[in-house]
């Protein structure tokens, strides 16, 4: 079984690889252009949200996934440590707690707790992938499930970066989150980075399960006040 | 020291007092559950407990994450009795709450285990509301169309809420149905069809959030279909007219192939095959023809063998000698028993002309005796004489003869078979075969004697020679030395008896009749005509020139 497991984590690089590679050569074809100019494939914004969400939602379920096989099978044989200590990462960032709070945020302060949100993740995740790989703790298919995500968590950090460009040029949104795009930007990031080496397996899983459900839900208050035409 | 341990031992006395008495402290109350209906408030719930026999009070106590204090819940009656309810100011979504709950009395109070509570994950929405039912009717059949609205706490406006909604749907009079399900994703209305007309239908509906709880199921509605009647047109219209096409294609099918049917169907009677009945003569209509061929067939029964391939025996006279007949010449040493064949075809007379036919195929059994070859060859010659066979096989130096029996000089050279000279041989060699013969031929007597007496026919001695030779030797008068082929039949007696006649016969032509009890008897003939004509025997009739010919219907039939 391992070798088997060691052949699909080859071929799932491979693919992030190959992705990789066709995300950084999108320029050259035919890309998602903004402005409609003849040459692309124009996207609406509201395809652009459609597509954002779905991405959300699958990552979302994904981490609830891993987080209750987490709890079925491997926190019973480790010793349990109460859990009120539980501290986040990104518990740094500050994040509308109910919908008035989000709602009276402006569109462009909660694009911008999203990109907080998914940049801070983006490394702790592919850490705990790689933990996961050499613990015997989880199954092949969990470990999968965790490269999946922060795959996940990539791509969808660069949607929503897409949606807030596009939003931008619509003049939806001001131009403030243009410095957003480098993580140097983004201290809670930096900063935190050795506090989510510190969080527990099963902590951290906890903490992704809610972050990614906070991104979906901001990502639907934002487009169903932006392009509020169908589903909301 | 006294002190303590005598205020413990009150404290010890006074509580199992109380306990005689039947109070005490509140026991655990248990907190049951906390749900929030739209992800904006939420109420928990506890289970008091036993209260000690004592009035209780109970209070619920929180404690949330991202901040320290204990703090009590802000409302106990908004959602009745034993419950607590967090609104919309006291609700921060995605942070734990620590709740317990404390229940007091004044023995004492208990506290209820904590639950740790995360608003996200405790949803759970109201069951679906205004949920309408109405039969829409259509030209095939009708069916129903339900409506249905979101709990109207539920914010799906601004997108913090999704909900998906579920739908079953029971017939109510039907026993031991089950509920079919139906999955809506955002759509709030839903058509079901296929109903049965005249049956009350219940319908409920629940929904959820994406990954909460399910609701609880809306109440029932009960519908009634209406009775129709199920037309279903537009299926007999289909059945109509795939049965009229697969008819249009077999029809033409059969229509193309009606030959193969007409086979198949009525298969071909094979016409009846009367050996020797030729369907070309019925055909032409001749009557005479037809009545010829008839009576050959009856006349004398013949076992039928193969196709009317008639093999003619060869008859020479004396001089001519086939290679064949010098072979069985061996086997006839006794000619003297010839005399018992003798009405057969022994006829002596020299000038007779022996004109005989012979089968192909010879009866196996030769025990039957002579009568059976003489009749066979006597058919045969009538055969030959009357009836020609169209299909016949052409023999050598072959001459059709006539259809009609007077036949000219026209004659056929006949091959022998040489099994029948060897029957007709044997026949000869063996006097104890001569049992069907009608002739009570005395073999002793014939033996015994030299049956060729000058009285007696010249036929005999000539038979005698006749028999060397093993072969139907014609049996020609020395003055006449014409080579003659045949010899025609003036009588035919007995059934067994057949007179040959010379076509062409000198003055003085005699016939020896040797047969029956007349063995050796021999008269004189009246001047032969060639064209003599004798009484005709049942089933015989000898025409005018002297050949055999079948009776005329009128005699027979």
């Amino acid at each position: 079984m391992s070798r088997n497991n060691i052949k699909q984590v080859w071929a799932l690089l491979m693919v992030l690889v190959c992705v990789e590679l066709r995300g950084s050569g999108r320029a050259s074809a035919a890309p998602i252009c903004v402005h409609g100019q003849a040459g692309c494939h124009f996207l609406s914004l509201a395809d652009l949200f459609d597509r954002v969400l779905q991405h959300s939602a699958r990552m979302h379920s994904i981490s609830s996934d891993l987080h209750s096989e987490f709890e079925q099978y491997v926190l019973p044989s480790r010793n349990h440590i109460g859990r009120i200590n539980r501290h986040c990462h990104t518990a740094t960032i500050l994040t509308p707690n109910g919908k008035e709070n989000a709602q009276r945020l402006a569109r462009e302060e909660l694009t911008e707790v999203i990109l907080k949100l998914l940049v801070a993740w983006k490394d702790p995740l592919w850490q705990f992938h790689q933990n996961m790989v050499h613990q015997d703790d989880f199954n092949n298919f969990s470990s999968n499930k965790a490269l999946e995500m922060s795959y996940m968590v990539h791509e969808l950090r660069k949607g929503v970066e897409k949606v807030a460009d596009k939003m931008q040029h619509l003049g939806m949104i001001s131009n403030s989150l243009s410095g957003l795009s480098s993580p140097e930007a983004l201290d809670p990031s930096s900063d935190t980075s050795g506090e989510a080496q510190a969080m527990s397996d099963h902590d951290l899983l906890y903490c992704f399960r809610r972050d990614s459900n906070k991104v979906q839900n901001y990502l639907k208050i934002l487009k169903c006040r932006i392009v509020p035409e169908n589903g909301c | 020291m006294w002190g303590e341990v005598g205020g413990a031992l009150v404290v010890l006395l006074l509580s199992e007092v109380l306990d005689c008495i039947g109070i005490s402290p509140p026991g655990k109350p248990v907190l049951i559950n906390c749900r929030s209906p739209e992800k904006e408030t939420f109420t928990c719930r506890w289970d008091p407990g036993f209260d000690g026999g004592l009035p209780t009070t109970h209070h619920l106590y929180y404690q949330k994450e991202d901040s320290y204090g204990m703090y009590e819940c802000p409302d106990y009656q908004a959602a009745g009795s034993n419950s607590c309810f967090f609104n919309k100011s006291h609700t921060s979504i995605w942070v734990n709450y620590n709740i317990t709950v404390v229940a007091i009395n004044s023995l004492g109070s208990t506290v209820s285990d904590p639950l740790e509570v995360d608003v996200m994950y405790i949803v759970q929405p109201n069951a679906p509301e205004n949920v309408t039912v109405s039969v829409v009717k259509t030209e095939e059949s009708p069916h129903l169309l339900v409506k249905w609205e979101p709990p109207h706490e539920a914010d799906t406006r601004s997108g913090w809420i999704t909900l998906t909604y579920q739908l079953r749907v029971k017939r109510q009079n039907k026993k031991e149905s089950e509920w079919e399900e139906y999955a809506s994703r955002k759509q709030t209305q839903l058509i079901i069809y296929s109903l049965h007309p005249g049956e009350v239908y219940m319908v409920q509906l629940r929904c959820k959030l994406d990954h909460s709880l399910w609701s609880e199921w809306s109440t029932t509605t009960h519908t009634e279909v209406p009775d129709y009647f199920l037309k279903e047109r537009s299926i007999w219209i289909v059945v109509t007219v795939f049965s009229a096409f697969i008819i249009l294609l077999v029809t033409f099918t059969l229509a193309m192939k009606r030959k193969y049917v007409k086979h198949c169907l009525l298969p071909p009677v094979p016409g009846p095959k009367i050996s020797g009945l030729d369907t070309q003569l019925l055909k032409s209509g001749r009557s005479e023809d037809i009545l010829s061929s008839l009576m050959n067939q009856g006349f004398p029964p013949t076992i039928a063998t193969k196709d009317q391939q008639v093999d003619y025996l060869l008859v020479f006279d004396s001089e001519q000698v086939t290679p064949d007949l010098q072979n069985g010449q061996t086997r006839t040493n006794n000619s003297i028993d010839h005399g018992c064949y003798d009405h057969s075809l022994l006829m002596e007379a020299n000038n007779k002309e022996v004109k005989v036919g012979g089968r192909e195929t010879v009866e196996q059994g030769y025990s039957e005796g002579l009568e059976s070859t003489f009749r066979k060859t006597k058919s045969l010659s009538t055969d030959v004489t009357s009836h020609p066979y169209p299909q016949k096989k052409p023999f050598n130096n072959v001459t059709e003869t006539p259809k009609q029996a007077p036949v000219s000089s026209e004659y056929r050279s006949l091959s022998h078979h040489k099994d029948l000279w060897d029957s007709l041989a044997r026949h000869l060699d063996c006097r104890e075969t001569v049992v069907k013969s009608q002739s009570n031929c005395n073999d002793k007597h014939l033996s015994s004697q030299n049956i060729v007496t000058p009285s007696k026919a010249i036929g005999c001695a000539e038979v005698q020679r006749w028999t060397k030779s093993i072969g139907l030797q014609v049996l020609v008068p020395k003055m006449d030395k014409r080579q003659e082929d045949y010899s025609k039949v003036s009588v035919v007696e007995n059934d067994n008896v057949v007179l040959l006649k010379r076509e062409t016969v000198p003055l003085n032509c005699t016939s020896c009749k040797v047969g029956g009890n007349r063995s050796e008897k021999c008269f004189q003939q009246k001047p032969c005509k060639p064209n003599m004509t004798v009484p005709a025997k049942e089933g015989v009739h000898i025409g005018s020139n002297g050949y055999v010919e079948p009776v005329t219907m009128s005699h027979t039939l």
